[in-house]
């Protein structure tokens, strides 16, 4: 798609501003709705958004972020019951070419979908970066694009498991792949050697995760 | 909020106040003043003065819409991107449709500016005839051979449009600069003009032309109506500006009372001292022309002190063409991202970088309408402008209206009266400037109808156009390219 989507953030808290402010960098043309008249000020000042103050659960107020232009209504609150409300709202004001989104308060909202198109739960994604952060930059969560599967970068360690070893002579678990050859330059192959201090990426299922982690880190 | 977590941003560039104001003067000084002044003479006499003045009053109420526009809506386009969250398909098309065009012909205006003032500077210099005797600009149109000035105005568009096409756009701090060099040359004109004994025995009567009376300066204010646009430009670079919602509003405002003031000393200097009647028949070059009347002479290495104000006429036709060739295809290129042009319009150069078909399909209508006579190009450019105008205050209105929780950083004060001032003084504008077309300039007009029946054509085929290839095909599905976290290593 060359062109840019309109898209509606109800919430402009810190997971609804630091979102606008992604979309708003590459170009999509953002309103936010938010009740609480400080924040609103603080999103007008970073200038990134049209902003409607206002409770946007009253279809009044959603009606003036113009449902109707928009492609994407994102329901970002704190509360997962009005995130749903906002999308069904919207859902029902615009027809069936919006997309609605809705965060939610805990793992596992898959029951949601039924509702709406897609649903996040920011917390998760936070905890990904502390963890990432935690260890240090070995391993790296790279992305969330699949259900649990988990792409990430590591580093082997010097004196790990596979450390040295040819990707053909290292049994790794069903549930996992090497994708990248060392630093990420072509695709690895079975003659790709694991090069202690070199980051490949990998793609694991949760349940062999630890297995891969002490194949190549020790 | 977090205000420094934002390490993507593009133009990081913050902008003050002054910066603000500078390109927003810098947009509307220049070549209106140097080139229209003479014209404004020849229909309002000294009166021309006056026709300034108003003009400014009645861009402000404009400017009240444009800055609590620009405060609500935090989009970099300018007047085309604010009617586009606000009217339907048509309209918004429609509008930017007219803006593109008053861009592209105030392009042809100034550029045909430029040509004279040049001819006056080389001439100055002793490099070629005085601007009268090469080759008079005689109905250039039957005229088979191409005269000096209109190729001079030709070779400027294409070097300009050629210079962005190719290399991205000067930043704010040149600008500014620019715009110090604009304004200080005219400063220069003023005083010595003042100080001059022509200045001494200035003759303001009659202040109106003997026909017509007070009512002939309102045909000279929908000429020079172009001298006052720019400051729309301002809303342009929004997103860089410092402290917007505070910063953007004052500069408009800033901007235009520093014109109006400028303007006023330059045309009462003009008009004291070459007289209404030198000026209007010196025509695009008249303040040129006055300056050289009674600058000081024999000065080191630039021999003739006027030779500093002709400088500055051509080096502000030049800025201000160069201007409207970024602000023409830069309405183009919106319009393309919003589907109402072809998509390649809305795309930039791999290469280059720069959006080069919005700028070589904005070059295409500049170097046609180069051909047109000066006035012309002033009144079709003049005449857009205000319809553009008109929309953007009605936008106001109407976003006020459907939309009364939208936060508006900035409010403008007494609301409705300045919009619907706004759209009755311009339409007063439009109907004197239109019903002057008719009797004096019967192709600009039939030009102007024709851009709007083709824009009407254009809109139709385009959704036409749009609607078999949805049809056909969905487009490909946007993907997602996340950068993979860096780290150094």
């Amino acid at each position: 798609m060359t062109q840019d989507l309109n898209v509606i953030i109800v919430g402009g808290g810190r997971v609804g501003f630091q979102t606008t402010d992604i979309l708003a960098d590459r170009g999509h043309d953002i309103t936010v709705v938010e009740r609480d008249p400080e924040v609103c000020d603080a999103i007008a000042d970073e200038y990134v958004a049209t902003i409607i103050q206002g409770d946007a659960t009253d279809p009044a107020i959603l009606e003036q972020a113009d449902v109707e232009r928009a492609d994407v209504i994102a329901g970002l609150t704190a509360s997962t019951g009005v995130n749903l409300a906002v999308c069904l709202e919207a859902k029902e004001m615009n027809g069936d070419d919006l997309r609605t989104i809705a965060r939610v308060e805990r793992l596992g909202g898959e029951e949601y979908t039924r509702f709406v198109d897609g649903v996040v739960f920011p917390e998760r994604a936070g905890a990904r970066m502390a963890a990432n952060e935690i260890i240090g930059g070995d391993v790296v969560s790279i992305s969330d694009v699949t259900e649990t599967l988990d792409i990430m970068q590591v580093r082997v360690a010097e004196g790990a498991p596979a450390a040295n070893k040819r990707l053909s002579n290292v049994n790794f678990p069903t549930g996992a792949i090497v994708i990248s050859d060392d630093d990420g330059e072509r695709i690895a192959g079975p003659e790709t050697t694991l090069d202690p201090g070199k980051r490949y990426v990998v793609a694991v299922e949760p349940d062999v995760a630890e297995e891969v982690m002490n194949l190549l880190r020790g | 909020m977090s205000s420094g977590s934002h390490g993507e941003r593009k133009p990081e560039a913050e902008l003050g106040l002054l910066d603000a104001t500078m390109i927003g003067m810098g947009a509307m000084i220049g070549a209106g003043i140097f080139v229209l002044t003479g014209l404004a003479a020849e229909i309002a006499g000294p009166a021309a003065i006056a026709v300034f003045a108003l003009n400014g009053v009645v861009t402000a109420f404009t400017g009240l819409s444009y800055a609590e526009l620009a405060s609500a809506i935090p989009k970099s386009g300018g007047g085309y991107a604010f009617v586009r969250e606000v009217f339907d398909d048509l309209s918004s098309f429609l509008m930017g449709w007219m803006l593109w065009f008053a861009y592209m012909i105030a392009g042809a205006l100034y550029a045909l500016g430029f040509a004279p003032n040049f001819l006056e500077l080389l001439h100055v210099y002793g490099f070629a005839p005085a601007p009268d005797q090469v080759g008079a600009v005689a109905l250039p149109l039957l005229d088979a051979a191409v005269p000096v000035s209109v190729g001079l105005a030709f070779t400027a568009v294409l070097l300009l449009v050629a210079l962005n096409a190719a290399s991205t756009a000067a930043s704010g701090s040149v600008e500014t600069i620019f715009t110090l060099v604009k304004v200080g040359i005219l400063v220069v004109f003023v005083a010595f003009g003042a100080l001059s004994p022509m200045f001494s025995t200035a003759e303001f009567q009659p202040l109106f032309p003997a026909d017509g009376g007070a009512f002939a300066i309102l045909p000279a204010m929908g000429l020079t109506f172009i001298a006052f646009e720019g400051y729309d430009l301002i809303t342009t670079v929004t997103e860089e500006v410092e402290n917007p919602r505070e910063n953007i509003p004052k500069a408009i405002f800033l901007s235009l009372a520093v014109t109006v003031v400028v303007y006023l000393a330059v045309v009462t200097v003009a008009v004291g001292t070459l007289g209404a009647q030198g000026l209007a028949e010196a025509g695009e070059a008249g303040i040129a022309q006055a300056a050289t009347e009674f600058m000081p002479t024999g000065l080191p290495v630039i021999q003739n002190g006027g030779a500093i104000i002709v400088f500055g006429a051509v080096f502000s036709t030049l800025t201000a063409l160069n201007a409207v060739v970024i602000a023409s295809s830069r309405v183009a290129f919106s319009m393309g991202r919003e589907g109402q042009l072809l998509p390649s319009i809305g795309q930039l150069h791999h290469r280059f970088g720069t959006p080069f078909v919005a700028i070589l399909a904005s070059a295409v209508v500049m170097l046609g309408s180069v051909a047109l006579p000066t006035k012309s190009a002033g009144n079709m450019s003049s005449l857009f402008f205000l319809l553009s105008f008109i929309v953007v205050n009605g936008a106001v209105i109407r976003l006020r209206r459907e939309r009364p929780d939208m936060k508006r950083p900035y409010e403008m004060p007494y609301y409705p009266v300045p919009p619907i001032l706004g759209i009755v003084l311009n339409l007063v504008l439009t109907g004197v400037l239109v019903w002057y077309l008719v009797r004096t300039d019967p192709l600009a007009l039939a030009l102007s109808v024709g851009w709007i029946l083709l824009g009407g054509l254009a809109y139709l085929g385009l959704n036409r156009w749009r609607s078999r290839g949805e049809t056909s095909d969905s487009g490909p599905p946007e993907t997602t390219a996340d950068a993979v976290p860096q780290e150094d290593d």
